[in-house]
């Protein structure tokens, strides 16, 4: 059995059908969370600077985020 | 990679509410002055109203306030220690800027901000005094306007390029600024004669007991940066011993949303179901109020929306999870908590901050937002305006980009500045260090130390036990973070901020003699109001000698004679926990311990480690 990967653990999920790349919620991510993966798919790279603040899905046009959840410590 | 140079002639450290007024001020009053705005993040969406905001908590429109009751309510709320003068330029320029922002956003009155049936902004009760103040906002999208403005007129805009060095010249004149990209690693070396500080408060600064660095009621991206720059440039300090223990809804830290519910008819219960308190205004009072409930077993606290009409419920639903801090919506449904319930908003008191638009602390500034240092200004929650909320920020940003301009304008060049490469390479050391410190362990260091040690109430020896800590962590700890990329740089700047902010606030509070503002300078050795303090400030600056000084100073004389304390007494504890059992004496000679050392010597007994020979016989 293998050990959770803790550094897997992500609130910000990213739909990869309705993504299209556009990159806007790695720009306007206020605490520079965000980063795109070589997928072309945005990741959490800097999770816990995240304040949950709701920008990236406010800016998706796509509808392509879900904030799921707040981050579990304070969930 | 050389450091690229720009000159310019004001130059504003963050673009939040107030820098993004005052850029645009700056602009407006002179379209031929070149603002530089840098930011940490993006200057759309950065900052305490990044996702918009819900109210101006303090404004006078006519048909409701006037410039003076702002000032009684603030003489209150602050215990008579303020300059008068800037709680009336708060008050006076409300209305301004409530059109400035009408314009900013494009929209209609009635619109952004309500209307009565007069056609008056429509204003509610809040503060503790019988005048209505508060100005509901539906100001979702605010940010998005400020931004396009700064950009129309044609500021010099760096986003996610936080400032991280004042340059002063040989004189001690404001210079310019040192900044870097977060991304990209490029440093800039900014030359203008003016800089307007409007970086924000301390607001990672306690540790929320949840555990989570970012888990806190202001921006994070807010760390004491413009106090600290003030303070190396030479500013002064005030009302550090001031702190901030907000109300929040617990775990979640972001705002209740008190200030929203409040006005339509919410309030405070405890565990009990009671009213604990007379009113909801965050002053001390009500702080000490909530830590009366906790420490006579009748916590949690909770807000009490439920027998409010359901228009009223659904339309808070509509405010709060729709503005400022919007998971807020999801967070309840996740804990199957409905308003509809009366303990369904638990509410919590978590880490400390220094803050002046919430609270009273920070870099000291008159009302035309000049600190004590010719060229450096200041505005929003980074300069001392006690409690002026998000109209401040906008009211003395306008002021700061105006003032700022006109400084610009007639000043000379700016004088020599140190050599930028070499202050590029002692930030950039901890990029270069092997086998350092995690940077996030020694943030989560100094700030559990910090909600530790500063806390209130206050204990005497506990905040001299912080300065221990703040002295350790900047000697040992500081200057062995090792980071691997320009995003985690910036937070050694941000460590070295909080730590420094620290010790001003622990050596401030030990400075002032005295408890006041409620449960934010509630110190236990001086568990009263005293006279002696009445109108007095405690400065924090440094000497010439580079050392961290406090001094007594009276506030500028008050102009109006307004209440200058709140309806509340500390309270009288009796801990006498009777005198606990005492053994005989002991003998203080061990024969049996005394015997082992002589034996033993300081070796470790060898019987723990497997017998010699074993792992090469293996």
């Amino acid at each position: 059995m293998e050990r959770t990967d803790c550094g897997k653990y992500e609130w910000v999920k990213v739909d990869p059908e309705k993504c299209v790349g556009c990159g806007y919620c790695v720009e306007y991510c206020p605490r520079d969370v965000l980063r795109m993966g070589e997928n072309n798919i945005p990741y959490m790279h800097y999770r816990d600077d995240c304040w949950y603040c709701d920008v990236c899905r406010f800016v998706c046009k796509q509808e392509a985020i879900v904030l799921e959840t707040v981050p579990y410590l304070i969930r | 990679m050389s450091v690229r140079k720009i000159e310019a002639d004001v130059i504003v450290v963050g673009g939040g509410s107030a820098g993004t007024f005052a850029a645009i001020k700056a602009k407006e009053t002179n379209p031929e002055c070149r603002v530089v705005v840098l930011d940490k993040g993006p200057i759309e969406t950065s900052g305490a109203i990044g996702r918009g905001m819900d109210a101006l908590n303090v404004v006078s429109v006519p048909g409701y306030g006037t410039p003076e009751d702002v000032v009684e309510a603030l003489t209150k709320v602050t215990e008579g220690v303020l300059d008068q003068e800037c709680a009336y330029v708060l008050g006076r320029d409300s209305l301004p800027i409530i059109k400035d922002l009408e314009r900013y956003t494009d929209r209609k009155p009635g619109d952004l901000f309500p209307l009565d049936e007069n056609g008056n902004y429509k204003c509610s009760f809040l503060h503790p005094t019988n005048k209505a103040l508060y100005l509901a906002m539906d100001g979702e999208d605010i940010k998005r306007g400020l931004a396009r403005e700064v950009r129309k007129l044609g500021c010099t805009v760096l986003d996610r390029t936080p400032a991280c060095k004042l340059l002063t010249d040989e004189n001690g004149k404001i210079a310019g600024m040192l900044a870097f990209n977060i991304r990209t690693g490029h440093f800039y070396e900014i030359k203008a004669p003016a800089v307007i500080l409007t970086a924000g408060c301390v607001g990672k600064f306690g540790m929320p007991r949840d555990g989570y660095l970012s888990g806190i009621y202001e921006f994070p991206g807010n760390t004491g940066d413009a106090f600290t720059m003030a303070y190396h440039a030479g500013a002064e300090l005030v009302n550090m011993e001031c702190f901030q223990t907000n109300l929040l809804m617990k775990d979640f830290n972001g705002p209740a949303c008190g200030y929203v519910v409040i006005p339509r008819g919410g309030y405070g219960v405890n565990a009990l179901g009671q009213k604990y308190w007379s009113h909801g205004y965050w002053s001390g009072d009500m702080f000490l109020a909530v830590w009366r409930e906790f420490m006579e077993g009748r916590g949690p606290v909770y807000l009490k929306l439920d027998h409010l009409p359901e228009p009223t419920l659904k339309g808070l639903e509509k405010i709060l999870w729709g503005t400022e801090r919007t998971v807020r919506g999801q967070f309840h449904k996740q804990r199957n908590e409905d308003y509809h319930c009366w303990d369904s908003v638990e509410q919590g008191m978590e880490e400390i901050t220094l803050c002046s638009g919430h609270s009273n602390s920070g870099i000291f500034v008159n009302k035309d937002t000049e600190t004590t240092v010719p060229g450096l200004f200041a505005a929003g929650d980074c300069a001392a305006v006690p409690q002026q909320y998000l109209t401040g920020a906008f009211v003395f940003g306008a002021i700061a980009g105006r003032m700022a301009a006109e400084y610009a304008s007639k000043a000379g060049k700016t004088g020599a500045t140190p050599d930028a490469e070499k202050l590029r390479e002692d930030i950039c050391a901890p990029l270069h260090r092997e086998n350092g410190l995690p940077v996030e362990l020694v943030e989560t260091k100094i700030r559990t130390k910090i909600s530790q040690y500063l806390t209130p109430p206050k204990s005497d020896p506990l905040m001299h036990k912080m300065m221990w800590w703040t002295e350790r962590i900047s000697r040992e700890d500081i200057p062995q973070i090792n980071v691997c990329d320009y995003h985690d740089l910036i937070r050694v700047t941000e460590i070295q901020s909080i730590t420094e902010c620290a010790e001003m606030a622990a050596r401030a509070s030990l400075f002032r003699t005295e408890s006041r503002w409620g449960l934010s300078h509630y110190r236990l050795a001086y568990p009263a109001r005293d006279p002696k303090w009445d109108a007095q400030y405690v400065i924090v600056k440094k000497n010439d000698a580079g050392e961290m000084v406090c001094e007594k100073r009276p506030c500028p004389e008050y102009k109006w004679k307004y209440a200058t304390r709140l309806e509340y007494e500390y309270p009288k504890m009796d801990l006498n926990i009777g005198s606990g059992f005492v053994h005989p004496a002991n003998d203080n000679t061990d024969p049996w311990m005394t015997e082992k050392y002589e034996r033993e010597g300081m070796d470790i007994p060898k019987r723990i480690f497997p017998k010699k020979g074993k792992k090469e016989e293996a």
